[in-house]
């Protein structure tokens, strides 16, 4: 029966690319994640450079963003559209080469370019570190995801298209529409890596920050909002809170996130008017961001008890409280007064992580617990490894984000003191002494949340061995059934 | 779905998806709506006051202003923006209008004038301060204590280039070029451990074999070394070439206080005289305004062993 049961899914559903993209997912986590916390380290004690090139903060950084977006964040976001979108349509992915195509273009793509920046190849721009050529093939991976999500879609034997597959399907098309915009380049020659972007000067910084701004918009908001609309009901097993308000923040969410990239470039030379501009569409985005908050969290409301007996609800409802604090910091960081102090130092980089650990990841880990048995048809190994791992990740990043408010509002602080003299009461180099104890702190969040992805990658591989175990052994009887009964 | 007994207030829209998946039809909650206008007055108000939006090839300037001097003392208000608020803030802010009026007493004071008078001498400190860690401090080290073989010490009372506050404003203005050539030819025949000898015997140091030091002190003082030319007879050095005295014990290049043995200790001279000496500190004309030049003057003068 459980056999017959798992062959008919497996025969409705392509599973097998799911479970490829999310074990790939916990692949790049764990790595991306782990050189994260070592340029942590690095920037607490210089000495781990060790002088080798290859592993300075300069070029592993872009390794760390690059693997946990790109490779641990995309894979996890592949990985649930393409089961989210076969649930909900109910009917199979269209064409499993394009989608095997997809997986190993991907694949692909996040290793070289990884590798490539430590070669030292970069393009010099935040998360758009990829070189011409890479980036040319990127965009044909992501052109076949399109297709290959749209004529799902198209084929759905569902007559209403389910609110997760449309935020995912903005986030395809805006992913494609920034990506390729911000990487118009002209190759030196057709034999060298470099380029020359389209753009110069202030444009150029506008082009970039309009594309790292909605990376952070549509990659790690949008593209999560469709996950959390997905495994949230699921996993609480209770209704979305209110459709109207998913069709008003989805579309307000859409329309604004567009407009605020420029307030990355608050006091720089850019026209007055783009810096304004930027700065109130970031405020009005306050209460559509916050609308996909409410959505999640309201849908446990009535079944709070659930937070009691259910790790993986810890888990999201845990990545919606962090999304909510995130996109309430957000704003408050794109007023030019707040910036002023919070710009260059690393407060922007606990904001950052706020939303990179807090929702981004604890929302992906959230989804594949629930994912994961559920590919394999089987039980998880251990509910109390997913506590453990809730706790390992929750502290982690509350050691990450306070000590990143401490360092980088201290330094903002230390820079803009003046004596009774009206003389600078300190020197660079004192704000750099004081941010030492916080960068040590920030190591050693980053140390537990590396330990707790480490307890999942464990717990998920016990599942998966147990799940093929159980397979054998029904297998087995069956096959002695059938030699009994010949 | 809908129909079920205890079915709540609210009801889903009546849509399934994978079998359990609804929505509710719950209305907007009114604080987020409340809270959503409240951000549009914001920004209306916003755009009101700041330059906001594009208009034809100009745009909206809005009604906040700002007034302040361009470099020619013409009075200018225009509407708000960030260079004319840089401007404003540098000719007006509170702190900079402290600052400015210390730095024109500092501007029509002599040396003598700045440290004769406590309050002028306690502003150069605390200026001084900042102002050598940001750009000083990166060779000569956070309290000036240099690094010996590489940056010079400024606490100490051995002075290359002079010690009195004019030359000091001398180095700093026009920076320095430190050159001592090497003398690779007396590595044969021991000759470069008789100098040696001899150089670390003039700081008084026991140990050096009396007739390797007369042998040192020949190759010093005649035409075979020629050292005097730059160290003089004396070899107490000379002001105008920047070249060391070697009777002081004060060891700016050979790590000698750093050695332990003797052996050593002529170890270090012997690398210097093989090596020869190129140092180079910038010249800060230009790269910094005068009167910077001047508060460092006088703050490295304090560090230590200023004459």
């Amino acid at each position: 029966m459980a056999q017959a049961a798992a062959v008919g899914t497996a025969q409705q559903y392509n599973y097998d690319i799911v479970k490829k993209f999310a074990i790939m997912a916990l692949v790049w986590g764990v790595l991306g994640m782990s050189v994260g916390t070592y340029i942590a380290s690095e920037l607490a004690f210089p000495f781990l450079n060790f002088d080798i090139p290859y592993i300075t903060f300069g070029r592993l950084r872009p390794v760390h963003t690059t693997l946990v977006i790109f490779g641990f964040g995309g894979s996890a976001l592949f990985a649930t559209s393409y089961y989210v979108v076969q649930r909900t349509c109910q009917t199979r992915l269209w064409s499993d080469f394009l989608a095997n195509f997809t997986f190993w273009g991907w694949q692909v793509g996040v290793a070289a370019g990884a590798l490539s920046y430590m070669l030292g190849y970069s393009q010099g721009r935040e998360y758009a570190e990829f070189e011409w050529p890479l980036d040319i093939a990127i965009a044909v991976v992501w052109v076949a995801y399109f297709v290959v999500y749209v004529q799902t879609l198209r084929r759905r034997s569902q007559p209403h298209i389910y609110v997760a597959n449309w935020f995912y399907l903005a986030f395809i098309l805006a992913t494609a529409l920034l990506h390729i915009f911000n990487n118009l380049a002209v190759p030196v020659d057709l034999f060298t890596l470099k380029s020359y972007s389209l753009f110069s000067g202030a444009q150029d910084a506008m082009t970039q920050w309009w594309y790292g701004h909605n990376a952070v918009g549509f990659f790690l908001t949008a593209a999560f909002l469709g996950m959390m609309y997905y495994f949230v009901p699921k996993q609480a097993g209770r209704p979305v809170y209110s459709y109207r308000l998913s069709i008003i923040h989805f579309w307000a969410l859409i329309f604004l996130y567009m407009w605020v990239g420029t307030h990355h470039l608050h006091w720089t030379a850019i026209p007055d008017w783009t810096s304004t501009l930027a700065a109130t569409f970031s405020i009005l985005l306050l209460m559509p961001s916050w609308g996909g908050m409410i959505n999640g969290i309201m849908t446990l409301s009535g079944a709070w008890d659930k937070l009691r007996s259910d790790p993986i609800m810890l888990f999201l409802i845990t990545s919606l409280s962090f999304y909510g604090m995130s996109t309430f910091e957000g704003p408050m960081m794109s007023l030019k007064s707040v910036n002023a102090l919070s710009h260059y130092t690393d407060w922007t980089v606990g904001h950052v992580h706020s939303g990179a650990l807090g929702w981004v990841a604890m929302v992906s880990f959230g989804s594949m617990y629930h994912l994961i048995p559920r590919l394999y048809d089987t039980k998880i190994y251990s509910t109390r490894l997913i506590y453990v791992h809730f706790w390992l990740a929750t502290i982690g990043i509350v050691l990450y984000i306070t000590s990143m408010w401490v360092s980088g509002i201290g330094q903002g602080l230390l820079l803009r003191a003046f004596d009774e003299y009206g003389n600078l009461a300190y020197t660079f180099v004192e704000s750099v002494a004081f941010m030492h104890i916080p960068l040590v702190v920030r190591a050693l969040g980053g140390g537990f949340f590396v330990a707790g992805i480490l307890t999942m990658a464990y717990n998920v591989t016990m599942t998966i061995l147990r799940a093929k175990r159980e397979q054998a052994e029904i297998e087995a009887k069956i096959a002695a059934k059938m030699a009994a009964s010949a | 779905m809908s129909t079920d007994s205890n079915k709540p207030a609210v009801q889903t829209t009546g849509h399934a998806w994978d079998g359990d998946l609804q929505e509710y039809n719950n209305p907007l909650p009114r604080w987020w709506v409340w809270t959503f206008y409240a951000t549009v007055v914001f920004a209306v108000v916003y755009w009101i006051m700041y330059p906001s939006w594009p208009v034809g090839k100009s745009f909206l300037g809005g009604v906040k202003t700002i007034t302040f001097q361009t470099s020619s003392g013409q009075e200018v208000t225009t509407h708000w923006n960030m260079r004319a608020r840089l401007l404003h803030d540098l000719q007006n802010g509170e702190e900079a209008v402290k600052q400015r009026e210390y730095l024109e007493k500092i501007a029509n004071s002599s040396f003598e004038e700045i440290l004769s008078d406590p309050d002028k001498l306690a502003f150069v400190r605390s200026a001084g301060k900042v102002m050598f860690a940001d750009n000083c401090a990166a060779c000569h080290g956070a309290g000036g204590q240099g690094v010996i073989g590489l940056f010079p010490n400024l606490v100490d009372d051995a002075w290359l280039w002079g010690g009195t506050l004019e030359d000091i404003h001398t180095t700093i203005s026009q920076g320095r070029r430190g050159y001592m050539p090497a003398f690779p030819q007396f590595a044969e025949n021991g000759k470069v451990d008789n100098l040696a000898d001899y150089v670390l015997s003039l700081s008084g140091e026991q140990g050096g074999d009396p007739v390797s030091i007369k042998k040192g002190e020949a190759i010093f003082q005649g035409e075979e070394g020629g050292c005097y030319y730059c160290h003089t007879k004396q070899a107490t050095g000379m002001k105008s070439l920047g070249s060391a005295n070697l009777t002081d014990k004060i060891w700016e290049i050979a790590n000698v206080p750093g050695a332990k043995t003797y052996e050593e200790k002529r170890a270090e001279v012997r690398k210097v005289i093989l090596g020869g000496i190129q140092r180079e500190m910038p010249s800060w004309k230009g790269r910094l305004p005068d009167e910077t030049i001047k508060i460092l003057t006088v703050y490295v003068h304090e560090l230590g062993g200023g004459k």
